[in-house]
């Protein structure tokens, strides 16, 4: 049974809508004009239990919404929502006990004056959490997230990573069958960033947990999730395996050449020069031409090294969300 | 001198500016400030169910009470513990100006928002002054708004020492109530709290103006009203230099 | 569920009161101004009572009693209320509100009584000892009836208080920037001084519409003379229909908080 289904998926704000100037302001009190917000529409996935899936695309695109529905706090306008087999708005206590959402840019909900200990001792009450599963669970997450020295802080004093790690255990706590992560590694440091990541990894191959992710850092995504799914304008863009994105969206490769004796002029013609430094030139080609350009180069040239490239994933996500590239909107 | 009344002047601006969007949350604070005399008003009113002084007395207290509110212990003291003074220690300029542009802004709209309130309750009161009166009143109004900052000011220093500074600008509160003319006007007192009240920074800062506007203190006793107004605010104008040196001084050596 | 809710409630409770402990110094300034607020407010009621003997009808012991009744419902507000239900739209501002809905435990629990500020609790001691100085003062000891009315008139005016912080905090769903805690605190001043005091449309509003009377006038009255038991019923009943009408504020406002309407 898959974990998380979605099936024509739509949420649609009414916002009203006011101009400029005092005369509008004043006829807004008097007769309001809305305009409606498409936040999400149309969004159709399936997670399969233990499954990692990569949630990106730009900035209002949809997927804090996306999220905020599938874990229960937003009501859709349309389609048809299962989270382990639970329909999320409805917020069954058997469902909350089962999913967490984490939020890199709040890790940690709750009183901020209590120390991170007593958060644990709540959190093991309102879920519930059986005295042995208790501290068996406390060991190992202390342990991995490295929490020794921070259980007897407040969550206010902490800081920003120390915050995110005491965040992720609080959740994991109770071990949930299903994780939402909202920017987990939002604003953490290199190192922070990266026990995060592998924390992340760990758990959900540990408990075959069920994660969906989304994230602006593509070290995130590269090093989490075997599968992406691109939503923009509140549409699913592209939902495939990581390493297919670049060849749907990027319709060009990069061609890495070192020639000594080359000069620029030698390249008029074959690719477009996107970088350039000593005797190494980087062309950008399109992908169907990606073959006859190497093989020109290699005739013409006294060619000391060449590669041929897919584009870094940070470009293509790039010119994914500026649409430069025609998204295919099929799902592979 | 010039430049720092311009500065004064600007700073003001700005924070008018800046709250001219909290209009809600400035009227709850007229309504927080108009509470007191109010309740007073209606209790007196009840004991002396006859004195048309009584009525007049409180809505001129509720007057001077919006325009002498002073919240440094909420706005100044606030940045010291979140650390942003120091974004003032480092400006050419003394670091109250920007309290006081602040503290002045938040005055001028409380003035606005509350006087359709004064109107109302004064109306509703039938309450009458004569003119000479309130113009004899107004400098004792001038010198009450200041003196009333000075003392904020300096409970709200304690934020340098403490972080109960609202602790302890609520137990000065608690003193201005009580001796300052809102609790009960200072001549129902009984002696000897009377001649203390009299005499105390309390009611120079709330109930002279009050008093002075009502009608009800002779010439002599209104002399002598502002003789010890103008006393206390030297008090606590030299209070606020020493308190602030020696606050900045531990400041910036713990470095908090 | 009721089980689990209160042992939360206590759990969390149990944390604050630790976290008060640890800080001594806040204590000894908390505990300084409850008492001198609260020797403020006994000397204001002093001096009236220097000018009068009775004031709208009320005794120098009565209101003493009064006085105490209201710094005991002030602690209580301060301790369970104030610290959940004040500022609740900064609460849905800054996602709380979210953690709320996500937590398997009901939102208006967790959203209402979740925190403490077990400092308050020093005012409802202070309180209790006024109240036990009026009735010293009055020198008779009220019936076994006047007590009881009074303990079941003063948990009807908790629950009004909370129901009425509810209300405040479920406006925050449809104007977020309406925010009226702060005329709350104003009105809830007005409960220091008998209903009586005030003139004629203040006393029907604060009796009817915004009913502090429920914190003081009514208990007081209740303590100092024979209660009238049929009123005693009718302010309870009436107390359980604002509660339960704050319940479903509370639910119509998450309905729209999370979409489910419009």
């Amino acid at each position: 049974m898959a974990a998380i289904e979605v099936d024509g998926l739509s949420m649609t704000y009414r916002a009203p809508l006011r101009d400029a100037g005092l005369k509008a302001a004043l006829a807004s009190v008097v007769r309001r004009r809305y305009k409606d917000v498409h936040a999400v529409s149309d969004v159709s996935f399936q997670l399969e239990a233990g499954e990692v899936v990569g949630f990106i695309g730009p900035n209002g695109a949809g997927k804090t919404t996306t999220l905020k529905v599938l874990a229960g706090i937003l009501h859709p306008t349309g389609g048809r929502v299962r989270v382990l087999g639970f329909t999320p708005w409805q917020r069954r206590t058997a469902f909350l006990k089962r999913i967490a959402l984490i939020r890199g840019s709040q890790p940690v909900g709750g009183p901020l004056e209590l120390t991170v200990l007593d958060s644990f001792r709540y959190q093991q009450l309102l879920y519930e959490v059986p005295e042995h599963d208790f501290r068996a669970n406390l060991a190992e997450l202390t342990e991995l997230l490295e929490l020794g020295p921070i259980l007897q802080r407040q969550v206010r004093a902490l800081s920003l990573g120390e915050r995110m790690r005491a965040g992720l255990a609080l959740a994991l706590l109770y071990r949930p069958d299903v994780m939402f992560l909202d920017e987990p590694t939002i604003g953490l440091d290199v190192t922070a960033a990266t026990l995060t990541r592998r924390f992340i990894a760990g758990y959900a191959e540990r408990t075959g947990a069920t994660v969906l992710l989304t994230s602006h850092y593509m070290a995130d995504v590269q090093s989490l999730c075997p599968r992406l799914i691109l939503i923009d304008k509140g549409q699913v863009a592209y939902d495939g395996p990581l390493e297919k994105l670049a060849a749907d969206i990027s319709p060009y490769k990069l061609i890495r050449v070192t020639a000594p004796q080359a000069s620029t002029d030698d390249f008029a013609g074959v690719g477009e020069i996107v970088e350039r430094a000593d005797d190494t030139w980087v062309l950008r080609v399109h992908r169907d031409d990606a073959a006859q350009a190497t093989a020109r180069l290699l005739g013409t040239l006294d060619v000391t090294d060449l590669a041929v490239e897919e584009p870094p994933l940070e470009n293509v996500i790039d010119q994914a969300y500026r649409g430069l590239a025609t998204p295919a909107g099929s799902r592979s | 001198m010039r430049r720092l009344a311009r500065l004064v002047v600007l700073h003001v601006w700005r924070q008018v500016l800046a709250w001219s969007g909290s209009w809600w949350f400035l009227l709850t604070l007229v309504a927080g400030q108009a509470i007191a005399p109010l309740i007073g008003l209606f209790v007196w009113s009840e004991v002396f169910p006859g004195d048309p002084r009584v009525a007049s007395y409180y809505v001129a207290l509720l007057g001077v009470q919006i325009m002498t509110a002073s919240y440094e212990n909420h706005t100044f003291s606030e940045a010291i513990y979140d650390g942003n003074v120091t974004h003032d220690f480092v400006k050419p300029k003394p670091v109250v100006i920007g309290p006081i542009g602040e503290n002045l802004a938040i005055r001028a709209w409380m003035t606005l928002i509350g006087l359709p309130l004064l109107l109302v309750v004064g109306f509703a009161m039938r309450t009458t002054y004569a003119g000479g009166a309130v113009v004899a009143a107004l400098p004792a109004l001038v010198g009450a708004a200041i003196l009333r900052f000075l003392f904020t000011w300096v409970l709200a220093l304690a934020a340098f020492w403490t972080e109960r500074v609202h602790a302890v600008v609520g137990l000065g509160n608690v003193l201005v109530f009580l001796l300052g003319g809102s609790a009960a006007p200072v001549v129902f007192l009984p002696e000897p709290i009377r001649t203390f009240a009299e005499a105390s920074p309390f009611r120079a800062m709330l109930g002279l103006p009050a008093e002075i506007a009502t009608g009800s203190l002779t010439a002599t006793q209104a002399v002598e009203g502002y003789a010890w107004q103008l006393g206390w605010i030297a008090l606590f104008a030299m209070a606020a230099v020493v308190v602030w040196q020696a606050g900045v001084r531990r400041y910036t050596a713990v470095g908090a | 569920m009721l089980v689990r809710m209160l042992r939360l409630f206590g759990l969390t409770f149990s944390m604050s009161i630790r976290r008060v402990v640890a800080h001594r110094t806040n204590l000894v300034f908390d505990i300084l101004l409850a008492t001198f607020s609260l020797a403020g407010a006994v000397a204001a009621i002093q001096l009236v009572y220097t000018q009068t003997e009775s004031l709208a009808g009320w005794s120098k012991s009565a209101m003493f009693v009064l006085v105490g009744t209201f710094q005991l419902m002030t602690g209580l507000r301060a301790t369970f209320i104030d610290p959940n239900l004040s500022w609740f739209p900064d609460r849905i501002r800054d996602g709380r509100m979210d953690l709320y809905l996500l937590q398997p435990a009901p939102s208006l629990f967790l959203a209402s009584l979740g925190t403490h500020a077990p400092l308050g609790l020093i005012q409802v001691g202070l309180g209790l000892g006024v109240v036990g100085l009026g009735l010293f003062e009055r020198g008779t000891m009220p019936s076994a009836v006047g007590f009881l009315s009074w303990l079941v008139l003063l948990a009807v005016g908790v629950g009004v208080t909370w129901a009425l912080g509810v209300f405040l905090a479920c406006l925050a769903f449809w104007a977020p920037r309406l925010q009226l805690q702060v005329l709350y605190g104003a009105a809830w001043e007005l409960a220091r001084y008998p209903v009586d005091v005030y003139r004629r449309p203040l006393r029907l509003f604060l009796t009817c519409l915004f009913p502090m009377a429920v914190i003081t006038t009514v208990p007081t009255a209740a303590l100092m003379h024979e209660p009238n038991l049929g009123g005693v019923a009718a302010t309870a009943i009436a107390g359980v229909a604002i509660i339960l009408l704050a319940i479903g504020a509370w639910t119509l406002g998450v309905r729209r908080y999370t979409g489910a309407t419009s």
